[in-house]
């Protein structure tokens, strides 16, 4: 198929509007179910690694051995749970309030 | 004026406000770079900060900022005349609505995902962001209570409702268990649930079942049980009460997520349908007065109209989507304008399809009155759509019932949310001092006992008009916000700061017009202990309000007036 023929502008169109769907209705759920996951995940490494942002929980000798496991996560653990937060980041939980 | 005519002045706005004006700013003032990473991408944890397609995020802005606001505002605000409505509806878009929307976007992303309150806090003063919270408390508080109002005072009391709701509600967690439990495909799930829901729409409406929601009501002349509210009234308010209970201690994706899904789709082909009956109908206006008078029962046109309709023109809850959520998923700054500006036209368009339920779907102003007016404004958008469908060779009783549950099914959900949110606030305010608001159950509770105050005492137009101002406040908050953002980065910055100064002044107006009628109405020796109650609560809250206002001008004018860079750094 050509870029740029009727069928690819089209097939274009109809990719646009399924995204737009998506957005409106299971996005949210795939988000909530994301940030479950990921709630249950800061605890863990919390729990594991907590020493790392001051938080002395588990003997050293265990989390060396998970050590490798988690190191791709440890960058983006420290930053979602040291982030400042307040009531207005609650606001997405809301959506469609207005 | 034909209504097909008023669509097309909609779309006329819609490609100039879009195409050109908005382009313009976009291009000429605020500058995207589509090459520069976003926080999407700079601090991607793969929830909050994780980038998204546009069409995605299009859609997502869309439902989350267009909801019942959009509906009700202008089926009040035609009370002054179809003219006022039609204009604040179309130049409130233009020239505030997506600039707040798109200006606080941009401004999320440039300034590293910050939320608004921690903008408020960096932009203009620490006390701006306890503002900011006040706002948002009195806010939730409002929506709880005029939704609640407009739904358990008149909606839940026609007895060809609850059953529906009921039937919305089951089908809803049968949704839950069948995606999340059962694991089966999303698209057997929305075709069985939906299908399914309409049939208990369609049961709602037949005989034995309007009969035996006539007995519990007590109708057809329903006696008054306590403060001048009716047997059905306070039936239907506690049937929302535990509806909102559940919503907001059950599991999220067991209950709220997809009663929330399945009221999309419910909505979703209400509107479509209503859209494709006007179209094939192509009502007038009748004798529709372009103008009725300046003073209404809602008060005054300005500036009581300019906070009446607030979602559809502006309105500041948009503001902590588009920081919050939003701008932490843009893939590209460039992303903006069509996901925070073309979201915001389009509700300008649906706010006018709203206002075309009130104005032309009764043939004039009498069918209008005749159908609840401003002050059952729900009532006159189920009629009204009901009318529209009936094109399409859906019955009205159908067409009633139906646009009646999907009224009160979209209120409900967004009661739910915010008595989660209320409830999440009150734990993290209050949770240290009294450890018995950590309790779930405990904080849910004393967020629906406010919310049955404010549903059974006070009016429903004074709480809508008290709920706008709250609403437009936020909005002020946040333009002046962008103006302060545009001054960091030296740009120019009148195309936030003028829009800020009218919301502001028009909002304080509207607050203290408010607070001097309700406590003028302490004065009247004929004053009922209801009204007394209803007055001093409504206005204490517009005086806290106008307060904080009060200290957020300060702040900004001090903050406006600090030395700024002179030149925005030049596009390469």
């Amino acid at each position: 198929m050509e870029p740029g023929s009727l069928r690819d502008r089209l097939q274009r169109i109809a990719h646009a509007a399924r995204q737009i769907l998506y957005g409106m209705t299971t996005y949210e759920w795939a988000q909530s179910a994301k940030r479950e996951r990921a709630e249950v995940e800061r605890l863990f490494v919390l729990l594991s690694f907590g020493d790392l942002v001051g938080v002395p929980i588990l003997p050293p000798y265990y989390t060396l051995r998970l050590l490798p496991f988690v190191v791709p996560a440890l960058n983006r653990w420290k930053r979602s749970l040291l982030r400042e937060r307040d009531w207005t980041d609650l606001a997405e939980f809301i959506e469609g309030i207005d | 004026m034909n209504s097909i005519l008023v669509l097309l002045i909609a779309a006329a706005a819609l490609i100039v406000g879009y195409g050109v004006y908005a382009r313009r700013i976009d291009r000429n003032v605020v500058q995207p770079d589509g090459k520069k990473a976003t926080p999407a991408k700079m601090y991607m944890d793969g929830v909050d900060f994780t980038p998204a397609s546009r069409n995605v995020l299009f859609g997502y802005q869309f439902k989350s900022i267009a909801a019942l606001g959009p509906i009700t505002g202008p089926i009040i605000a035609v009370q002054w005349g179809w003219f006022p409505a039609m204009l604040w509806i179309i130049l409130g878009t233009f020239f505030i609505g997506w600039v707040q929307d798109y200006g606080a976007m941009m401004m999320g992303v440039r300034r590293d995902g910050d939320s608004l309150g921690a903008l408020s806090y960096k932009l203009v003063s620490p006390r701006a962001r306890t503002i900011l919270m006040i706002f948002l408390y009195f806010y939730l508080l409002l929506i709880m209570g005029s939704f609640g109002n407009a739904v358990g005072k008149t909606l839940m009391t026609n007895p060809k409702v609850p059953l529906g709701m009921f039937i919305v509600v089951l089908m809803g967690i049968l949704a839950g268990q069948m995606t999340y439990k059962w694991k089966k495909d999303i698209i057997l799930t929305t075709v069985v649930t939906v299908v399914l829901t309409f049939v208990g729409i369609w049961l709602s409406t037949t005989k034995p079942v309007a009969a035996f929601f006539n007995g519990l009501y007590g109708l057809p002349e329903s006696p008054v049980w306590f403060l001048g509210n009716t047997q059905a009234q306070v039936i239907g308010t506690l049937l929302v009460i535990v509806f909102c209970y559940l919503g907001s201690v059950m599991p999220i994706w067991s209950f709220a997520q997809p009663i929330n899904y399945i009221s999309f789709w419910i909505v979703s082909l209400g509107i479509l349908g209503g859209i494709l009956g006007m179209i094939i109908w192509r009502p007038g206006m009748g004798d529709f007065p372009a103008f009725t008078k300046f003073t209404t029962a809602s008060g005054p046109l300005w500036p009581m109209l300019f906070v009446t309709i607030a979602c559809g023109a502006i309105s500041g809850w948009h503001s902590l989507v588009s920081t919050s959520g939003t701008a932490r998923q843009l893939e590209a700054e460039t992303d903006a304008l069509p996901v925070g500006g073309g979201a915001m036209f389009l509700e300008m368009i649906f706010a006018t399809v709203a206002f075309l339920t009130a104005t032309a779907a009764f043939g004039g102003f009498q069918g209008y009155q005749d159908a609840g007016g401003a002050g059952k404004a729900l009532a006159v958008f189920s009629g009204g759509l009901a009318n529209f469908l009936s094109h399409i060779g859906i019955p009205k009783e159908f067409g009633t019932a139906y646009g009646s549950v999907f009224l009160t099914i979209m209120a409900l959900t967004i009661m739910q949310l915010c008595v989660r949110f209320m409830r999440v606030a009150s734990a993290e305010l209050a949770g240290d001092k009294f450890p018995a608001m950590k309790n779930i159950h405990i904080g849910t509770i004393v967020a629906l006992l406010l919310t049955l105050v404010f549903v059974w005492v006070i009016p429903w137009l004074t709480i809508w008009s008290a709920f706008g101002a709250a609403n437009q406040l936020m909005a002020g908050l946040a333009l002046m916000l962008i103006a302060l953002w545009a001054m960091s980065e030296g740009r120019k910055h009148t195309w936030a700061l003028y829009p800020a100064a009218f919301m502001i002044v028009t909002t304080i107006a509207a607050l203290l017009y408010l607070a001097y009628t309700n406590f003028a109405k302490l004065s009247s020796p004929d004053i009922t202990t209801q009204a007394a109650i209803a007055a001093v609560l409504v206005g204490l809250i517009a005086v806290v309000l106008v307060v904080a206002a009060a200290f957020l001008v300060y702040d900004g004018w001090k903050a406006l007036r600090k030395p700024q860079p002179k030149k925005a750094p030049a596009k390469v």
